[in-house]
């Protein structure tokens, strides 16, 4: 047996790759806790791999066939209904793993110098979730999905100069066709998954070459805070996270499994109070409340510049935190949690 | 004339050369691959209904048809003559509903509502629904793009 992995070793060299894990240090201080939650986000997007692929085994994307497809794995396919309500539950769990990993790092500010790429890729990385979770509510194609899908892929339309195209590019053409679903199918099963990894390959770099951040006020005053070897100790510490984790999603996956509505209609009218997922209801109760003509532009576009403007100044958020331990600095934060209390006041409201 | 000093070395020519054709190369692949994922438009010029699914509407009602793959609406106006409208909400894209109780068309995305003339009234809808015209050819109703 020995035998075996020594060949293994002198051609691989493993041995190095455990090293590195063994010598690397997490620093523990007040904020530790926060550091779990970039594991936990691989583990529900392992999940999804995984409950995707065997999803993907049995679904049609296809206008005639979707919706029966999905019908057919919830009723006669052995475990088919778990396996979806996992699917839909971990892709919640995830995006709601990345905005508290977002926020901690963002109020903690560990983006600062020299980290600002680790947290643009972060960014991307939310945008591709999010994405991935816009092209994912339509598969089972459904009068909601169907509806959500012409709100989503209208919205780029505002934007000046290339929203035209990009709406007609998202829809495969100037209405939400079939053709929009065998697009979103491909872009949810081969585009997006190719372009997380690439992303996440590089921010899993950079937080190994950068090391792990201290808390902005030690650093200040040049503390060193006492470290825990990465490997196997903190390792150790975080699959009790998951496992902790992993229960919880299957119980809520098997308590509350989501639904699956009659086929979408093209032609039926849009059904009485739809809504789309959660994470973007503050979106949705901006489009409403924002009215048809603001001065002379449709409050559309007004609103759809407003929401680019704020996702770009989130993306930039380390270049523009560019001295934290300021007064600027505590201006950006409050302007962070100001916006922070907007979203989750607005997502409140659309539930009422 | 001779050059005395070069303000590029030789190297650094040939692969900014190579790099400009890799680019140009890589470019002349860009316009055909932007085209192949947008199809051409696919709304028709006109659709043509037997009138004697029409005919019986009272002036003022409503009754929906199939404009392509998208709803549309057609009202009897007090003349006898047709309107045709797309029962698209203007604002992001929703079927809407016409609510004969009300006379009104509704659009449950955003709560838009448009009147009996499709003319945009609460709500986010920035733009009236987009009207059609509905000519009577023979014993057929050939409804058309409107011209304005």
């Amino acid at each position: 047996m020995s035998k075996i992995a020594a060949w293994f070793e002198e051609r691989l060299g493993i041995s190095a790759v455990v090293r590195f894990g063994a010598q690397k240090q997490v620093p523990l201080h007040k904020h530790t806790i926060w550091s779990y939650t970039g594991s936990a986000i691989l583990v529900f997007f392992g999940i999804q791999v995984a409950t995707g692929i065997l999803l993907a085994f049995y679904y049609r994307p296809t206008l005639e066939a979707a919706n029966a497809s999905l019908e057919r794995i919830m009723t006669e396919i052995s475990f088919g209904w778990i396996v979806r309500s996992i699917h839909s539950w971990s892709a919640t769990f995830m995006i709601i793993t990345v905005f508290v990993h977002l926020v901690s790092v963002a109020l903690t500010k560990a983006y600062r110098k020299p980290r600002e790429l680790t947290w643009m890729t972060g960014a991307l990385l939310l945008a591709v979730s999010l994405f991935f979770g816009f092209t994912g509510y339509l598969l089972p194609w459904d009068e909601l999905s169907l509806a959500a899908t012409k709100v989503g892929t209208d919205i780029p339309k505002a934007v000046p100069v290339v929203g035209e195209w990009a709406t007609k590019f998202l829809r495969g053409g100037d209405d939400v066709t079939g053709d929009t679903l065998s697009r979103f199918f491909i872009l949810h099963v081969t585009v997006l998954p190719l372009v997380l990894l690439l992303l996440l390959a590089v921010h899993v770099y950079l937080i190994q070459k950068l090391g792990m951040s201290l808390p902005l006020e030690s650093e200040i005053r040049g503390e060193k805070a006492p470290g825990m070897s990465f490997w196997p100790n903190f390792v150790a510490r975080e699959a009790a996270v998951w496992l902790v984790l992993l229960g919880l999603l299957i119980t809520v996956a098997v308590l509350f499994a989501p639904s699956l509505g009659p086929p979408a209609d093209l032609m039926a009218p849009a059904p009485e109070g739809v809504k789309p997922e959660w994470y973007f209801l503050f979106l949705f109760q901006t489009l409403k409340l924002f009215p048809a003509k603001v001065g002379f532009v449709s409050g559309e576009t007004i609103a759809v510049l407003l929401i680019g403007l704020g996702a770009l100044a989130l993306f930039l958020l380390p270049l523009i935190d560019n001295r934290p331990e300021t007064r600027k600095g505590k201006i950006v934060a409050a302007a962070f949690l100001a916006f922070l209390a907007y979203a989750l006041g607005m997502s409140v409201w659309s539930l009422l | 004339m001779k050059i005395l000093y070069s303000l590029f070395s030789r190297r650094r020519f040939l692969n900014g050369l190579l790099a400009g054709l890799g680019t140009a190369f890589a470019g002349t692949f860009v316009g055909p691959v932007v085209r192949f994922v947008t199809p051409p438009y696919r709304e028709p010029d006109e659709v043509k209904l037997p009138l004697a699914g029409y005919k019986d509407m009272a002036p003022g009602e409503v009754r929906s048809f199939p404009w392509g793959i998208k709803p549309g609406f057609l009202k009897r106006r007090d003349d006898g003559s047709f309107l045709g409208f797309v029962g698209v909400c203007t604002h992001l894209d929703c079927n809407v509903a016409y609510k004969a109780d009300q006379k009104k068309f509704f659009c449950a995305c955003h709560d838009g509502w448009y009147d009996e003339d499709g003319r945009n009234i609460q709500g986010p809808p920035p733009t009236p629904l987009r009207r059609l015209t509905a000519v009577l050819e023979g014993e057929e109703l050939v409804v058309r793009k409107s011209e304005a």
